[in-house]
């Protein structure tokens, strides 16, 4: 047990240079970006001198770089993200794209690793067999896929040709055919969650087939059938606890690769999350919007990560000693 | 002297190349890429239409479909999506190689030293490495692709997204290049060098390094995958280089009128799909081959 604390201490303490890492760099790139006041004045025919000298003081434009990072820091370990351009602030805009990111990438991860592990036992169990070439070769195409475009074909197939699914949005603008009101976010939620778990599925797969048939082989494993146990109990007892333990951190991995990439699945699908607002910032260089997301997008990269990192000792204890 | 040099045995890339030519879907992959190579060096010369050319417009064809003249039909602003398709696959290996060639030399580079020196190098190069795994690493190549090409390094195109790319990709190869050398630096090969008198530097990259080049070459060639599918990501979400044929710029104008001309986003699509796959159907038959375990 003490060894599982100082485990997961170490992890922690990993994490801050990491954020700041991740800060610096954020912060760094939007300092490239220009005088946030020139792009606010660029819109403005006759700036109140006044409006500008407040602004100045406000963004700290007449202090020296690495001292607005550290006013910049020292307000986000605040929780004030800052003001975007649209003049809300960041915070209470990040609030509800979240939650429908998290939706979202959550559903997806769930749907991938309870259909995924099954699926990549089976295969592994069925080598060479034809279900375990089809299982490859869908899982191959779906790892060699832009997961976007996969988005654009469902999108023109189901939402264009055959009329069945929204194509965009997180729920109705105008009253759908199908009108009952729960079933709105369920329909939008689909496709999305379909292309995202494909994707997210094609990783898990080929990584458990592969790893079960690396274990397969092990000595313990004949000498667990040697001592007359049943294929289910080798193969789940025995086998797949040890295969499983690397599956866990690409689950963590991947859930932060999902995470950074929301950007395209989002736009894809016009769905309201942290992806599309993070790629509408960047594009109209809202640079306090764009450090806001990445900074609350790592966070939840690094908390997922953690999460892993608890599984993972919990599943193979010797990773706690070191 | 007269009598023969001993037989030496088969060296171990004639192993492995007789063990690759055996795997029917290593194979495939390595023929998909050298027709894509083959397309990316002789397509632009051969296609109808230079890169980015509305030439069909004043032929009248904007938004047409497939046709024996138009294979892959037509932007609705009268760009022939095939000559593009095929002008495009020219930037994209470049893209993809290009980076891979950069983060295979970071990642060798600082994978060897932390795997083989001790102390507070290897731990800080060690942490180096793991930040790049958690970061969010799609976003700030947006981000850094976005800012740079506006406003800062104006006119270096596809070579900006290639140092982007670079910059936040080596970790990978590092990272198994480091377990590597700590594992072979206590082997007897090493020892026996090292008693010898070899320095570091002899021993890194002469005893060390060309004994881990197996998995180089396997994570490098996914890596040529890796590079292309971001880039495509990157072009498609409108923060790449307006001015040069990608396949992601092209599935980012097909995007804008998905609803009348979805052949401009399905036949683009295709190409990266049999692209990325080619490489990773090479990769997987390339660590098949290479893999010492499973040698028989």
């Amino acid at each position: 047990m003490a060894s599982l604390i100082r485990y997961i201490i170490r992890r922690l303490l990993f994490m801050i240079p990491v954020f700041l890492g991740v800060a610096i760099l954020t912060f760094a790139v939007g300092n490239a970006a220009g005088n946030p006041i020139d792009l606010i004045r660029a819109g403005l025919r006759n700036p109140n001198p006044a409006v500008l000298r407040a602004l100045t003081a406000y963004y700290h434009l007449d202090r020296p770089v690495w001292e607005r990072f550290l006013y910049w820091l020292w307000d986000l370990m605040h929780g004030n993200l800052g003001v975007s351009l649209s003049g809300r602030p960041v915070i209470s805009q990040i609030g509800p794209w979240t939650f429908t990111t998290l939706e979202l990438q959550i559903l997806a991860l769930i749907l991938a690793v309870v259909i995924g592990v099954p699926v990549g036992v089976f295969s592994s169990k069925h080598q060479y067999s034809k279900t375990d070439y089809a299982i490859t070769t869908t899982a191959i195409f779906g790892y060699s896929m832009p997961v976007f475009w996969f988005g654009i074909m469902l999108i023109v197939i189901f939402s264009l040709w055959l009329g069945w699914l929204p194509s965009s949005g997180a729920v109705s603008v105008n009253r759908p055919w199908w009108g009952i009101s729960f079933l709105d976010p369920i329909a939008h939620l689909i496709l999305p969650t379909l292309v995202l778990t494909y994707v997210e599925l094609a990783t898990f797969v080929r990584l458990v087939r592969a790893n079960m048939l690396e274990v397969m082989r092990q000595d313990y494993i004949l000498a667990a059938r040697a001592s007359g146990l049943s294929e289910r109990t080798v193969t789940y007892r025995y086998a797949l606890r040890n295969a499983i333990s690397p599956v866990v951190t690409i689950i963590g991995l991947g859930f932060g690769a999902a995470l950074a990439g929301a950007p395209a699945t989002e736009t894809t699908f016009s769905w309201p999350g942290l992806g599309l607002a993070f790629t509408q910032a960047a594009l109209t260089l809202d640079i306090p919007l764009v450090e806001g997301i990445t900074i609350v997008i790592t966070v939840m990269v690094l908390i997922a990560n953690l999460i892993t990192d608890l599984v993972y000792a919990v599943i193979d204890p010797r990773v706690t000693v070191q | 002297m007269s009598e023969s040099r001993p037989k030496r045995g088969a060296s171990q890339w004639a192993v492995a190349w007789r063990r690759f030519r055996r795997n029917k879907s290593g194979l495939l992959g390595g023929a998909i890429v050298i027709f894509f190579v083959f397309v990316a060096l002789v397509g632009p010369f051969v296609v109808a239409y230079p890169a980015r050319s509305y030439l069909s417009l004043y032929e009248g064809d904007a938004g047409t479909p497939p046709s024996f003249k138009h294979p892959f039909g037509v932007e609705d602003s009268g760009i022939d999506v095939f000559s593009e398709t095929v002008n495009a696959a020219h930037n994209d290996l470049y893209v993809g190689l290009a980076a891979t060639l950069i983060t295979t030399l970071i990642g060798v580079l600082v994978g060897a030293c932390a795997g083989y020196f001790k102390g507070v190098v290897s731990d800080v190069l060690l942490g180096v490495i793991q930040m790049f795994f958690v970061i969010p690493v799609l976003l700030l190549i947006l981000l850094f692709a976005r800012v740079f090409s506006v406003l800062v390094f104006k006119g270096l195109g596809l070579t900006l997204i290639v140092l982007i790319l670079a910059f936040f990709g080596w970790s990978g190869i590092a990272f198994i290049v480091r377990g590597e050398t700590f594992r072979l630096k206590e082997m007897e090969f090493v020892q026996a060098a090292r008693s010898l008198g070899a320095g570091s530097y002899r021993l890194l990259f002469r005893h060390i390094v060309p004994n881990i080049l197996s998995p180089v070459i396997v994570i490098a060639t996914l890596n040529i995958a890796g590079f292309i599918l971001t880039e495509v990501v990157v072009s498609f979400l409108g923060f790449g280089d307006p001015n040069t044929s990608t396949w992601g710029l092209l599935l980012n104008e097909g995007f804008g009128y998905v609803r009348t001309s979805w052949w401009v986003s399905l036949f683009p699509g295709l190409a990266v799909v049999f692209c990325v796959l080619g490489f990773n159907l090479m990769g997987d038959g390339l660590s098949d081959a290479l893999n010492p375990r499973l040698r028989e």
